[in-house]
């Protein structure tokens, strides 16, 4: 196989994304059809190269800054991952974008991003990886920028948060370069010790912050809100996932000697497991089907960061295989969202109800992720779920506790959001709701039986995608596929399922409504304080953050005013004043000339002497 | 042509094409306009043609002895042709944005004047090997800058122009005392010798102290910084080239010609001098997140950036200088193209004052998005090329393991990113409540053209970048 075909799912999709870009508006049909094939190319090259072997390696810079791209397992399972999720989204968007604005803009940042996210994969040099991933920023605020009205809040928001983790990553790279004396990433495996164990906090922070894991989650659920729905299907919901827990499984694994033993274990664990049950909690209480879709994007992130974060291989394979699993179900189930918003006119759940009559297939396919994302046998997300539940147990009963926990709101929410949105009674005005268009509907099909094969079959993914990452050493003959072993773990996880149906029937009892089924919960004692002060932003770092840089520029303000006080008026008075008293000094009288004259004569002879 | 007159030329075209523009404007302002032109550009294709002569590594020297040490020495290495393409490519691009900013104002010929006699001043600058013929081309700098910015006859801003003249003389003065200290030991004002008695150490701290007031006070560092922002009041133009592009790398330039290719400060600059550029970084930083006129909000950035170009020449290793150089070229030209949008914004709306701004974005589109190319520059984001100078510099710096230095640098990045974009959001999205059209082509095409380049700085990185390493390599040999 020819090295330099490694170029192309990278390049394909920049230039044609730069070509959409100046396609006239008149020209739609040109637009869309160049979109849909350069992902079809990408696609097809993806599949081509999938489980092939090859590097491709030009020399850039120099000084260890080479453009050298790697096709190994792990990327080309990512490449054909991401080239999937583009080319069905896109697919989706020609229905779904029409009538809509700035078009050109939103294929263009679309099928830049995909190009940028495949060179992030193939990068094996530590800059260009960092080239590919910051590029991508530009195009997240162009993204979110290009939704509503007043879309360029959450899009500035999303840029700083992400910014700043991005320039965490860039120095963790630089560390980490450094430590090791060259920038090739299949070179690098250093022992965590001091620094290094910075420039894995430091890479981490990156790689976390993409996936949306807290504390750097918040721009998501806004983003939500405001972005176009397909961006929100393909980024937050599959492509940030597939980067930031590549790069986190690649720093685990490869870059660093990350074991059990280290403490970053354990700081991995806890921010995955605050980040599932706190993000679920949020969910839970959403009104809007996507900003609730967007907390799970958040809290789903967790079960993956505790996955790898155990740092044993069953965890690893869960986390990943939580990954992939996410990926499918969560752009799904966006896709879901964007139907119904198309077919509705709205995504708030107090003006939806009984659309499954109206639109069945829409209905199904939510009703697979729905279950999938609750962790439901045979679907994909249970047995995913069930190998993290395995590593976190392992590491400890609290972070198993916590897991759980979570899939008992996860399967809350979504029998509240389903129940809200697809059954009950129908809204009058939705009367002439009809399904969706099919090219709509085709990629949440292919999805969602995805969903289903990669449950029931769930060999094929762990055998022949996750599997290999790790490499027989690491597995130790273990085979981490068919049915859980652990069966107590299994039934504890019926139970927990079975109490979340019982709660949602309880949840409608008392409130009369499906909507607000969770009310109970929302407003019992101790935790409604907890969610006012959640839904006055008190808990998002952002708000924080500002606030201190504000306090910082307030003390520089204050400084340099200061600094300007002493030349505008110190400097000015003190040259006043000191003219002033030398004018006083000439007053004109000839006795008084004539003996400075004499004075400084007296002190030249004396200089004169001594020198 | 010899290269001996091409570096006369460089200087000299400018210098005395300056005086002959406003003879000529009276006859005709577009052909005084063109000459202008004519004279910064040729300075730059000369600038050009030295390059394949200092990539093969040879250099030129032109020596007329004077008394009393006061040589006309010029010296051409890889890093004065590289500043001087640099700064001659950036003013020619800032001329051609005046002729449709300046069009309607009155005292034309004496800008002109200036500008063309500032740049070849500058050039002056770049290749002298002499400290006091160097001494001299910088306070010709001074003057024109004085006169530039109090375009605008009014009392507070020739108030404003006087400050800058005066804090810039000040800490040349000083410098010039830390000159006459290095003569009284080396014997020598040129370069050449002082390389041979210095180059391993020895200078006595006062004398490095004293130079580096003046080097602070011309690039507008910490404590000595105050001037740039009140010299807003300046036209665009002028604080694009003074401000941005020129004037402000003046000192970062001699620092490097001084204290990294010929004289080795003592350890304790290599601390001193980062920390004092990061104390800069960040306090410039924090105070163009509260300042609200649109052109003193650059020039706080402007003193921000400087920090860190200060900061990767100060560290002096390999990597970390390398690093400043590309930081010099991309921003140079992002900051430029700030600048130049700002000139733009304020013809048309009649206001400097962000929080009045909002929405041009729908009426401005190229001048928005040349905005935002160069901001992403400034903060480093790729594909722009700031990024790779950003990256350079951090990692030249960690590599000699001075960690809490580069924390606080990257306190003044995050800053960075927080500022320019709270600018973009003001200025250019949201409700519009000023309505403005966007002309002159001209000046649109300007700055179009430096987001352009912005954006090839760092696609076609390599190019820039190996000119850089080879001036960066040949510094710390010290050739």
């Amino acid at each position: 196989m020819i090295a330099k075909i490694l170029l192309l799912p990278i390049l394909i999709p920049i230039l044609s994304g730069i070509v959409v870009f100046f396609i006239p508006k008149q020209l739609r049909r040109v637009k869309e059809a160049l979109a849909l094939l350069a992902t079809f190319a990408v696609l097809i090259l993806a599949m081509i190269s999938f489980k092939q072997v090859s590097s491709y390696s030009f020399n850039w810079l120099g000084r260890g800054m080479d453009l050298s791209l790697r096709l190994y397992n792990f990327s080309s399972f990512m490449l054909l991952a991401n080239a999937g999720f583009a080319f069905l989204i896109i697919l989706y968007s020609v229905t779904f974008m029409k009538g809509k604005d700035l078009l050109n803009q939103f294929y263009a940042y679309f099928l830049l991003t995909i190009g940028f996210a495949n060179g992030a994969f193939l990068a094996d040099n530590l800059l260009l990886l960092l080239f590919f991933w910051e590029g991508l920023l530009g195009l997240l605020f162009g993204m979110i920028a290009i939704g509503n009205k007043g879309a360029f809040k959450s899009a500035t928001k999303a840029f700083i948060i992400i910014g700043i983790t991005d320039l965490c990553l860039m120095l963790g790279i630089v560390l980490t370069g450094q430590l090791a004396g060259t920038l090739t990433i299949s070179k690098i495996n250093l022992p965590l010790n001091n620094l290094a164990n910075l420039a894995f906090i430091l890479m981490m922070t990156g790689a976390i912050a993409k996936t949306g894991a807290m504390p750097f989650h918040t721009w998501i659920p806004d983003a939500a809100l405001d972005a176009p729905l397909p961006f929100m299907s393909l980024v937050p919901a599959a492509m940030d996932k597939l980067l930031g827990i590549y790069l986190l499984t690649r720093i685990a694994l490869d870059l660093f000697q990350f074991t059990p033993l280290s403490g970053l274990s354990t700081l991995l664990m806890v921010i995955g497991s605050l980040t599932i049950i706190l993000a679920v909690m949020m969910a839970l209480i959403q009104k809007d089907y996507k900003r609730l879709l967007s907390y799970h994007a958040v809290s789903q992130a967790g079960y993956m960061i505790l996955g790898i974060g155990t740092a044993l291989p069953v965890g690893i394979i869960g986390g990943v295989f939580h990954m992939i699993n996410n990926a499918l179900y969560k752009s799904c189930l966006f896709l879901t969202g964007g139907a119904v918003e198309k077919q509705a006119g709205t995504a708030n759940l107090e003006k939806l109800g009984g659309l499954g009559r109206k639109m069945p297939l829409t209905f199904i396919c939510f009703s697979i992720t729905a279950l999938a994302i609750s962790g439901v046998w045979p679907f994909n997300g249970f047995f995913s779920k069930e190998l993290v539940y395995d590593a976190a147990l392992e590491r400890g009963l609290i972070f198993y506790i916590l897991a759980v926990l979570g899939s008992f709101f996860t399967a809350a929410s979504f029998l509240k959001l389903g129940h809200a949105a697809f059954l009950g009674k129908l809204n009058p005005a939705n009367e002439k709701t009809k399904e969706v268009h099919f090219t709509m509907l085709i990629p949440m099909i292919v999805i969602a039986s995805l969903c289903i094969i990669f449950g029931v079959f769930n060999w094929i993914p762990i055998n022949h995608l996750i599997q290999p990452i790790l490499g027989t050493a690491r597995l130790e003959g273990h085979n981490y596929s068919g049915f859980p072993t652990n069966i107590v773990l299994v039934m504890i996880t019926f139970i927990v399922l079975i109490l979340a149906v019982v709660n949602h029937l309880l949840g409608v009892r008392l409130k009369g409504s499906a909507l607000h089924a969770a009310d109970h919960i929302r407003y019992a004692p101790g935790i409604s304080q907890i969610y006012a002060l959640a839904e006055r932003r008190f808990f998002d770092p952002y708000e924080w953050g500002l606030k201190l840089v504000n306090l910082i520029s307030k003390i520089s303000w204050a400084l340099d005013r200061g600094i300007d006080w002493i030349y505008n008026n110190l400097s000015v008075r003190l040259s006043y004043g000191l003219s002033y008293q030398l004018r006083r000094a000439h007053t004109g009288n000839y006795s008084v000339y004539l003996s400075w004259s004499l004075l400084g004569l007296a002190a030249v002879l004396v200089l004169l002497v001594i020198l | 042509m010899n290269y001996n007159s091409i570096v006369l030329g460089i200087i000299f075209i400018p210098v005395i094409g300056s005086l002959v523009l406003p003879v000529i404007g009276r006859a005709s302002s577009r052909l005084r306009n063109i000459l202008s032109f004519i004279f910064i550009f040729s300075s730059f294709l000369l600038s050009l043609k030295l390059v394949p002569l200092v990539l093969s590594g040879r250099t030129i020297l032109i020596l007329k002895p004077f008394a009393l040490g006061l040589n006309f020495t010029l010296y051409a290495d890889s890093l004065a042709v590289f500043m001087a393409c640099v700064s001659s490519l950036i003013s020619a691009i800032i001329v051609t944005y005046s002729f449709g900013y300046i069009s309607h104002y009155e005292n034309q010929n004496e800008y002109y004047s200036m500008v063309t006699l500032f740049l070849g001043a500058m050039m002056g600058i770049v290749f002298s090997a002499n400290l006091i013929l160097l001494y001299i081309f910088w306070e010709i700098t001074a003057i024109t800058s004085w006169r530039l910015i109090g375009f605008f006859r009014d009392k507070p801003y020739v108030l404003k122009a006087d400050k800058a003249f005066l804090v810039t003389v000040f800490g040349a003065l000083v410098m010039l005392t830390g000159f006459l200290m290095i003569y009284q030991q080396a014997g020598s004002f040129d370069l050449a010798v002082i390389q041979g008695k210095f180059r391993i150490g020895g200078i006595s701290n006062l004398a490095v102290l004293l130079i580096l007031v003046g080097i602070f006070s011309k690039s507008a560092t910490l404590p000595f910084h105050t001037w740039l922002p009140d010299a807003g009041v300046a036209p665009s133009p002028v604080t694009a080239l003074l401000h941005a592009a020129v004037l402000v790398k003046i000192g970062v330039y001699v620092f490097a010609r001084i204290f990294i290719v010929n004289i080795t400060p003592d350890i304790l600059w290599n601390t001193i001098v980062p920390l004092i550029a990061g104390l800069s970084a960040i306090i410039s930083a924090g105070a163009a997140l509260r300042e609200t006129d649109l052109k003193r909000l650059i020039a706080f950035s402007t003193i921000s950036q400087i920090g860190f170009i200060f900061f990767g020449l100060a560290i002096g290793n390999e990597f970390a200088v390398l690093g400043s150089l590309l930081y010099i070229l991309m921003h140079g030209i992002a900051k430029a193209g700030l600048f130049l949008c700002a000139g733009i914004i304020e013809q048309n709306t009649k206001t400097k004052d962000i929080t009045k701004l909002g929405g041009l974005i729908q009426t401005m589109p190229f001048t928005a998005i040349a905005f935002l190319f160069c901001s992403f520059s400034v903060m480093g984001i790729p594909p722009f090329g700031g990024f790779f100078s950003k990256y350079m510099v951090f990692s030249g710096a960690l590599a000699t393991g001075k960690l809490w230095i580069v924390l606080i640098f990257l306190i003044g990045a995050f800053m960075t990113i927080i500022y320019l974009f709270r600018v973009f959001n003001l200025v250019f999205l949201g409700q519009q409540n000023i309505s403005a059209k966007e002309t002159s082509p001209i000046m649109v095409a300007s700055v179009t053209l430096l987001g352009i380049l912005s954006l090839a700085g760092g696609i076609l990185i390599s190019y820039p970048y190996q000119f850089a390493q080879i001036a960066a390599s040949q510094m710390l040999k010290g050739l």
